[in-house]
């Protein structure tokens, strides 16, 4: 997976560069929109990861152009303002996510991930996390390569918990995605349909229960 | 109220001036028209053949002259030397003088029964003799004469009195009524009104007073806005370099070989984290003081939204240190200023994880209140001792026993963001008296405020 940093910092692009190299990913920086623009028509790439605060255009500017040109290339934005406005901006320009600074390097490792999985999946039909591999067409699971056995409610929950992998999912919406069928379902449902899929995942991804708000499904930390 | 004191004197002075205006004259004519009829009198006055003197009116004229007077008048004849000769005995003699012959003099004399006369005394000369003629009026006449009009002047005075004091009254708070709504707007914008007051809506004589204070608002907004602008070009030139020597701190405590070495590494980083965070949270108080003076940064904001996302974002962190992080979410929508809030339930968050040890419960509520809403987070963490509650709020103030981090600013900041949206901060323990609990209560006052 290949990622394209547009930072102007040393510091913070230097340490980016050698931070998801570390995770596995390959790595190109410029230090400005315009040569983000060159290097993006030049070569492809799985993900840019956009600062703001750049010397000429700034990043927000960059975005905007790259989807005016049909480009729907994941963007991450980072930013070191916490303005409200800046967030709402990013993504209404078509941003996909955005970080802000200071950060942590597996956060953004993670996010980087969790970007490529959402925009992979809606072209490839396929989602990898971890060991764990979904097929969406055919809706079936394998696990290290071998069939895991999971009813369709079951399989209803894991792909819902799967596209969103790294994110809070709501219970609400877990129930909506099993309840179309037939007879009236509780919540409580979705805990049995949850704790039948953590024994059959066993150690290749944890699906953690967040009180009060859903379940957050988790590649095993590397 | 002070000018009334004055005005009322001088009202006052009127009616007195008034009083003596209309009685001067009234009894000058009065006492011309007895002295009118002494002359009438003294012309009938006769010698008679034994030497005496007579005085005979005829009865026409005694009755037309009653009629004019009032009543009949008393008469009496005098000699010069104030001798009594003929006519009513009851009215007191002149006093013997000098004056010549066409000489009145008036005076007021009391008699014996309680009545009082007005009384002229009339020098002439009836052939050889100089005599005095007397006439003599009760006042009591006049009096009845006079009390309607004085009686009415003095009304009309009172009467007018009233008036203009009830005017003045209403003039006065009519005139003050504009000054005084305009008082009761500045008051009710408090502290967050930069916006420019409505001139158009301003009485006239208010428009130059009110273009002086928009002039004023104009400048302080002005100033407000370009420290919003600092305090952000600040934040950014500030978190740059931290997140560069953050992360590269970061790989080189993953990097490093020695022991040591990356033990040295990993206080150095963590140094440095706190250094961002207090930076962002001294950013926090900076801009939270400037933006909520605007109208406009207030809008409507779904506290549950907050609460789920600061769940959702503090979660890794409640999991590394094994703490049940959760939320008992119900709708509630308050107004405010969105980024605000969410500092705002960071930093309860934020705190709550850092005082409860492992294996403890933090859990975020929000909810309809009253007519509002409220949000509170809750731990079951050590708590904080009622006598120190109040201090806690304070900037830069620690808790004893805080450990060597924190900045003692997240409590403050709550604060100053829970004054800015008006409402009430509430700390206190949790459930079965253990931990805490800070709840923050959003009153009926500020969803209404859009109104």
């Amino acid at each position: 997976m290949r990622i394209l940093i547009v930072e102007d910092d040393e510091l913070v692009a230097d340490a980016l560069k050698r931070g998801l190299e570390g995770s596995g990913f390959a790595v190109d920086r410029v230090g400005s929109a315009e040569s983000a623009e060159a290097a993006l028509s030049a070569e492809e790439f799985d993900l840019a990861l956009v600062d703001i605060g750049l010397p000429k255009t700034d990043g927000l500017t960059l975005v905007r152009k790259l989807r005016r040109a049909g480009n729907d290339l994941p963007v991450l934005i980072l930013t070191a303002r916490d303005a409200l406005a800046d967030r709402v901006d990013a993504l209404d320009l078509g941003a996909d996510d955005y970080l802000t600074k200071p950060f942590e390097l597996p956060e953004v490792a993670a996010r980087c991930r969790a970007l490529i999985r959402r925009t992979r999946s809606a072209t490839s039909a396929e989602l990898h996390i971890g060991r764990l591999t979904l097929d969406l067409k055919s809706r079936t699971a394998t696990l290290g390569g071998a069939p895991l056995e999971v009813t369709r409610r079951e399989w209803s929950i894991l792909e819902c918990l799967a596209l969103d992998a790294g994110r809070v999912v709501r219970k609400e919406k877990l129930l909506r995605a099993i309840a179309s069928w037939d007879e009236e379902l509780t919540p409580n449902a979705v805990e049995v349909y949850v704790s039948r899929l953590r024994a059959k995942l066993g150690e290749a991804v944890s699906i953690r229960t967040v009180r009060g708000l859903g379940y957050r499904l988790d590649e095993p930390a590397a | 109220m002070l000018l009334l004191v004055p005005l009322g004197g001088l009202l006052l002075l009127a009616v007195l001036f008034d009083y003596l205006v209309v009685v001067g004259p009234m009894r000058s004519t009065f006492d011309r028209s007895l002295a009118d009829a002494a002359v009438v009198f003294a012309a009938y006055v006769r010698e008679t053949p034994d030497g005496g003197v007579a005085m005979t009116l005829p009865e026409p004229l005694a009755r037309q002259l009653a009629e004019v007077q009032g009543t009949r008048p008393r008469v009496a004849l005098f000699g010069a030397d104030g001798r009594y000769l003929t006519g009513d005995a009851g009215l007191p003699a002149p006093s013997a003088g000098s004056a010549g012959s066409g000489a009145f003099s008036f005076a007021t004399a009391a008699l014996g029964n309680e009545e009082r006369l007005r009384v002229v005394w009339y020098r002439f000369e009836a052939g050889p003799r100089a005599l005095v003629l007397a006439v003599g009026e009760p006042l009591g006449d006049r009096e009845d004469a006079t009390r309607p009009l004085v009686t009415a002047t003095l009304t009309l005075d009172v009467l007018q009195l009233v008036a203009v004091v009830a005017l003045v009254l209403i003039g006065v708070r009519q005139g003050l009524r504009p000054l005084l709504e305009f008082r009761d707007e500045l008051t009710r914008r408090q502290d967050r009104g930069l916006e420019p007051l409505d001139e158009s809506r301003a009485p006239q004589e208010l428009k130059p007073l009110v273009a002086a204070l928009n002039g004023l608002l104009a400048r302080m907004q002005a100033t407000a806005e370009s420290q919003q602008k600092f305090v952000a070009d600040a934040a950014h030139q500030l978190r740059t370099p931290l997140a560069g020597m953050q992360a590269q701190l970061e790989l080189l405590e993953r990097d490093a070989q020695a022991l040591p070495v990356r033990d040295q590494v990993r206080a150095v980083r963590e140094g440095l984290k706190r250094l961002a965070h207090t930076a962002h949270q001294l950013l926090t108080l900076a801009r939270a003081e400037g933006s909520a003076t605007l109208e406009r940064d207030f809008a409507a904001v779904d506290l549950r939204a907050l609460a789920e996302e600061a769940v959702a974002q503090y979660l890794d962190r409640a999991l590394g240190k094994h703490i049940d992080l959760g939320a008992e979410a119900a709708a509630a929508e308050v107004r405010g200023v969105e980024w605000l809030l969410r500092e705002l339930l960071g930093n309860l968050v934020d705190n709550a994880l850092h005082y409860t040890p492992a294996g403890g419960i933090v859990t975020v509520r929000t909810g309809p209140c009253g007519d509002g809403a409220f949000l509170e987070v809750e731990d079951d963490g050590p708590g904080i001792p009622p006598e120190e509650r109040p201090r806690v709020l304070e900037r830069f103030h620690r808790a004893p026993g805080a450990g060597g981090t924190g900045s003692g600013l997240g409590l403050a900041i709550v604060s100053d963001i829970v004054a800015l949206h008006g409402a009430r901060l509430d700390l206190g323990a949790g459930a079965g008296g253990r931990g805490t609990r800070v709840r923050v209560e959003f009153g009926v006052g500020e969803s209404a405020r859009e109104a």
